[in-house]
């Protein structure tokens, strides 16, 4: 090998120093006049470079850039030889960034459908460094002040503030403890841990909002009227929870008019007192009730004319 | 005689119910996939079988509602649920298809007894040691963990509908 840089971290804090030390070996460097070392960082040439003869023969110098400003940057030892081309002899990636952030916002809901616990947080100001993060959990009772059994880390990917825990991992109905471990390679930094019984963050799908025709048997419909049927999504059948509907005129600037409580499923509901011929959009959500849990998204927007 | 019933809390009965719910739907998809993919549609047609592998149903009588005794009632559903979590386990390997609901239901079964005995803890109402583990049947053909399967969720129904009268008793106000 004719030249090596070695370097006294691959990564540092940015604006923190680093040091470097180029060797070249015997056979490169053996040259009259005494070659010399030079450094460049990126194109630009770094001045104060120490250089010395090995007993071995080598030749060795080192440098120190007092602040290392750039998040990536290619160092490169050259050997100047007389008047010939600098020759490049060996370049070595340089790393800065910062420590990772305290991530923040962790907040989690369970999806029925998916059968998981998903959780998402805020990674917090780019590190400048591959960051990985893991949800650590694990089971336990009560207020989480006892580990009862580790849930297997789930690994976000890269770039991703979200990680999903399977249903096989998940004790239901009972609480487990769970934090966010943010980790690079200047620093590990933890959230703060959050202790709930996933079923108690249950997200339910939005609900299936449907327009019916008016109503059967012919009976002469009232004005300003609309006939709607709704039900839940199959994977949250055995949970009691309750809706609520939202309408607003299509073309006015009107807020939402609300209609809450609702039961979660209804073949048949009449709403009246509408503008008539005018068209409405209409959108419902649900959420699990009396126990706790998260409101379902709106529906998708339903459009409608309410009767003449 | 009800005795404690009066300290159990209704978001504890709540749960209950709901996952007495939970486990019926995770049943009911379990008979259906054995039925539309081993054609084992009928569990009447299995008894003799089911006697011969001493497929056993778990006792509820203190879950009725005439003399309901709750510490020893929770005690029977948490003794139910583990016979028919040993029961489910010994179906393992049942057929691909079939597989990933028996798990679910397992899960789920596993889950609501554990959520019982802490509760029952929690109340001082839980007895010293765990129930001992009933013998369980070996199925010994891909058949006999199909029907074994049909039954078991047969049982299992039975046992759960009277499991959620007795909770719906007790959470009523």
């Amino acid at each position: 090998e004719c030249g090596h840089i070695s370097l006294s971290d691959p990564v540092v804090r940015l604006g923190n120093p680093i040091t470097a030390s180029c060797i070249i070996s015997w056979n490169c460097s053996h040259l009259k006049p005494e070659p010399e070392i030079l450094w460049k960082l990126e194109s630009e040439h770094q001045p104060g470079g120490t250089q010395r003869r090995l007993p071995d023969g080598t030749l060795q110098s080192n440098i120190t850039l007092p602040h290392l400003n750039h998040t990536r940057a290619r160092l490169s030892c050259y050997l100047q030889w007389g008047s010939s081309y600098l020759q490049i002899l060996d370049q070595a990636e340089l790393q800065a960034g910062y420590p990772p952030p305290t991530p923040y916002n962790l907040s989690c809901h369970m999806n029925l459908t998916a059968s998981s616990l998903i959780c998402q947080w805020e990674p917090g100001p780019d590190p400048h460094l591959p960051t990985n993060f893991t949800l650590k959990s694990f089971k336990s009772r009560g207020k989480c002040q006892t580990q009862e059994k580790p849930i297997p880390d789930c690994v976000a990917e890269a770039r991703q503030n979200h990680c999903s825990i399977p249903r096989k991992h998940l004790t239901l109905y009972q609480t487990i403890g769970v934090w966010l471990q943010a980790e690079n390679t200047l620093g590990t930094s933890l959230s703060p841990q959050l202790c709930f019984d996933p079923m108690d963050l249950v997200k339910l799908q939005p609900p299936i909002l449907r327009a019916l025709e008016p109503s059967p048997g012919g009976a002469p419909a009232l004005p300003g009227c609309l006939w709607l049927s709704w039900e839940t999504h199959n994977s949250s059948w055995f949970m009691r929870k309750k809706c609520e509907l939202r309408y607003q005129p299509r073309l006015a600037e009107a807020n939402w008019a609300l209609v809450t409580p609702l039961p979660s499923k209804s073949l048949h509901h009449e709403l009246c007192g509408l503008l008539p011929a005018t068209a409405y959009i209409l959108q419902m959500r649900c959420v699990r009730w009396p126990l706790p849990g998260h409101w379902s998204d709106w529906s998708p927007s339903l459009e409608r004319n309410a009767t003449e | 005689p009800l005795g404690a019933a009066g300290s159990l809390p209704q978001s504890f009965l709540l749960k209950c119910l709901e996952q007495v719910r939970k486990i019926q739907v995770d049943g009911a998809l379990l008979q259906e996939k054995l039925c539309t993919t081993h054609k084992l549609c009928h569990p009447e047609e299995l008894l003799l079988l089911g006697h011969s592998l001493g497929i056993s149903q778990a006792p509820l009588g203190s879950c009725s509602s005439q003399d309901l005794e709750v510490t020893s009632c929770l005690s029977q559903l948490h003794s139910g649920l583990l016979l028919y979590q040993h029961l489910l386990q010994a179906l393992a390997g049942i057929s691909p298809e079939v597989s990933p609901t028996l798990d679910l239901l397992k899960l789920d079964i596993v889950d609501f007894a554990a959520y019982i005995w802490q509760q029952m803890e929690d109340l001082a109402m839980a007895p010293s040691r765990q129930p001992s583990r009933n013998p369980t049947p070996t199925f010994s053909s891909a058949f006999q963990r199909r029907a074994g399967g049909v039954l078991v969720a047969s049982n299992l129904r039975s046992f759960l509908e009277l499991a959620y009268r007795a909770l719906r008793y007790l959470a009523s106000p």
